[in-house]
């Protein structure tokens, strides 16, 4: 197994709360909320275990190693958060509020082994096009990554059932105003940051104080 | 149809703007080195974050100081990466000779001289780089003759052009031996090269609307004389940040070792900002000052 601070990328010293933080982040960047109908979702979740693993195994190293981390709240809330982490994940994959036959379950199980075009031709095949249809057919468009008629898809099928949550979604993912959780490393510096906040408060004294011809 | 992808320039670090630069140095060289001093010219911005992807889970290579004939007064950073660079200079000859043949085969003939001419000078990298990399060329031939198909039958789905051109610029990590790294590398590609060939079909439009020549926007959408209603721009905006979403998405899962801050950068801050500059015209008119100059993104 690998090195879990390795895996958190936070150096063997760090504090508990700087693990917290990192471990956070990660979830938050590989949440399955990222990758729904993403064919790297399996990627995806493989990271997620190694980073539960990684956390859990440092926050029970440091419960059993040193009393000065303050070792009851860790564990409590190590637990607490693997839990709802895991829970949310399996709850991203499976498929909810499915209302078609047995044939959209055979397209949805093509689907999810990443056999696009047996799922495809199947869903050709069928005379009856309904809601459901309209949104199978979207998210084979969207694992091959073809955003427009992802889009035209989806947009059928919310049209035939406005008040499905699972098809407006995803129409939101696909061509709504959906940003997932993004963290770039230029974010993560603090002295950056640091630099930044003197500046913004250095600006907005001006600003207040009539300065740099603003006011004019 | 390159040069729309690169690193929108004040957001990067210094170390990380000068790795951007080695790189490119780098391929510039190890294009002459393989491929004659002709095929220096051939070096281009795309072509180098294609590089840095594929460099990014390769351990650390050597920066040296190469002599550069366009600076021949000082020498000039390179990475040699010559493993590294193998399959993206042979990607960078074929690419770029099919798009000299192409450029013969949509002008005329005064100016189809000059691509004449171009296509006798690249033969021989052409050839040479076609046995370096067989299949990608063999890929490249049959993607292209799909894409000019659906041209000429004025196909008005987005998707399906696009994909001609994503499928070939996903294909150069199609030799990745690692699965963990080869499929978040096509799909980082694949919307990479969806954003290049949609970005290039944008700033083509206008000229296309007039010269009454094939583009996927005038058939998708129902443009106005000079460009795309605001209404289309808006959801061609949307899906474009969809396909920012997705390269970033496998962006992160690509188990990188080095330039993840340059990486991410381009993907995240360079491309949304080159489309924003292509939809308001300021690429086309500042295309070389552009990543020093632009401020937004």
């Amino acid at each position: 197994m690998n090195d879990p601070y390795e895996v958190l990328g936070v150096s063997r010293n760090a504090s508990d709360s700087e693990i917290k933080k990192a471990y956070h982040d990660l979830v938050k960047k590989y949440h399955p909320d990222n990758y729904a109908d993403n064919p790297l979702a399996d990627l995806a979740s493989e990271k997620m275990k190694q980073i539960n693993e990684a956390y859990d195994s440092i926050t029970k190293a440091r419960a059993a190693g040193g009393t000065s981390y303050g070792s009851s709240s860790s564990g409590g809330y190590q637990y607490g958060s693997q839990q709802s982490a895991s829970n949310s994940y399996s709850y991203g994959y499976g498929y909810q509020g499915s209302t078609g036959g047995s044939q959209y379950r055979e397209v949805r199980s093509l689907l999810n082994s990443n056999r696009l075009d047996a799922a495809e031709s199947m869903l050709n095949g069928m005379p009856n096009r309904d809601a459901e249809w309209y949104y199978l057919r979207g998210e084979i468009a969207f694992r091959r990554g073809w955003l427009d008629e992802a889009a035209q898809n989806y947009q059928m099928a919310c049209s035939m059932q406005p008040g499905n949550i699972q098809y407006r979604s995803a129409l939101q993912r696909v061509s709504g105003t959906y940003s997932p959780y993004r963290q770039t490393n230029y974010q993560q510096s603090s002295d950056l940051n640091d630099a930044c906040n003197i500046c913004n408060a250095l600006l907005c004294l001006n600003c207040l104080c009539g300065g740099g011809g603003c006011g004019r | 149809m390159f040069g729309y992808v690169r690193p929108l320039q004040p957001e990067l670090r210094v170390r990380d703007y000068d790795a951007y630069h080695a790189a490119y140095c780098g391929l510039c060289r190890a294009l002459a080195k393989r491929y004659g001093f002709r095929s220096r010219f051939l070096v281009n911005y795309d072509m180098t974050f294609l590089f840095l992807v594929r460099a990014s889970v390769r351990p650390a290579a050597r920066t040296r100081n190469c002599f550069c004939p366009a600076r021949f007064w000082r020498k000039k950073p390179c990475i040699c990466d010559d493993g590294g660079y193998d399959r993206v200079s042979a990607c960078t000859v074929i690419l770029c000779y099919c798009k000299i043949l192409d450029n013969i085969r949509d002008s005329g003939f005064w100016k189809g001289l000059g691509y004449r001419l171009l296509k006798l000078v690249y033969h021989r990298p052409w050839k040479k780089a076609s046995k370096d990399a067989p299949e990608f060329a063999d890929l490249v031939r049959a993607k292209l003759l799909a894409l000019s198909e659906l041209e000429a039958a004025q196909s008005p789905s987005l998707d399906a052009t696009a994909d001609a051109f994503a499928a070939i610029v996903s294909a150069c990590a199609d030799d990745l031996p690692d699965e963990a790294v080869r499929r978040p590398a096509q799909a980082l590609l694949y919307q990479v090269g969806r954003h290049i060939y949609l970005c290039d079909a944008l700033d083509d439009l206008a000229e296309d609307l007039r010269a009454d020549g094939y583009n996927p926007l005038r058939y998708r959408f129902v443009p106005t004389q000079t460009g795309l209603q605001a209404e289309d721009l808006a959801y061609l905006g949307r899906l474009m940040d969809s396909s920012v979403n997705l390269a970033g998405a496998a962006l992160s899962l690509l188990p990188v070792r080095q330039y993840g801050a340059l990486l991410e950068n381009i993907v995240y801050l360079g491309l949304p900002a080159v489309y924003t500059a292509v939809k308001t015209g300021r690429f086309r008119a500042k295309a070389k000052e552009f990543p020093r100059k632009e401020n937004q993104p």
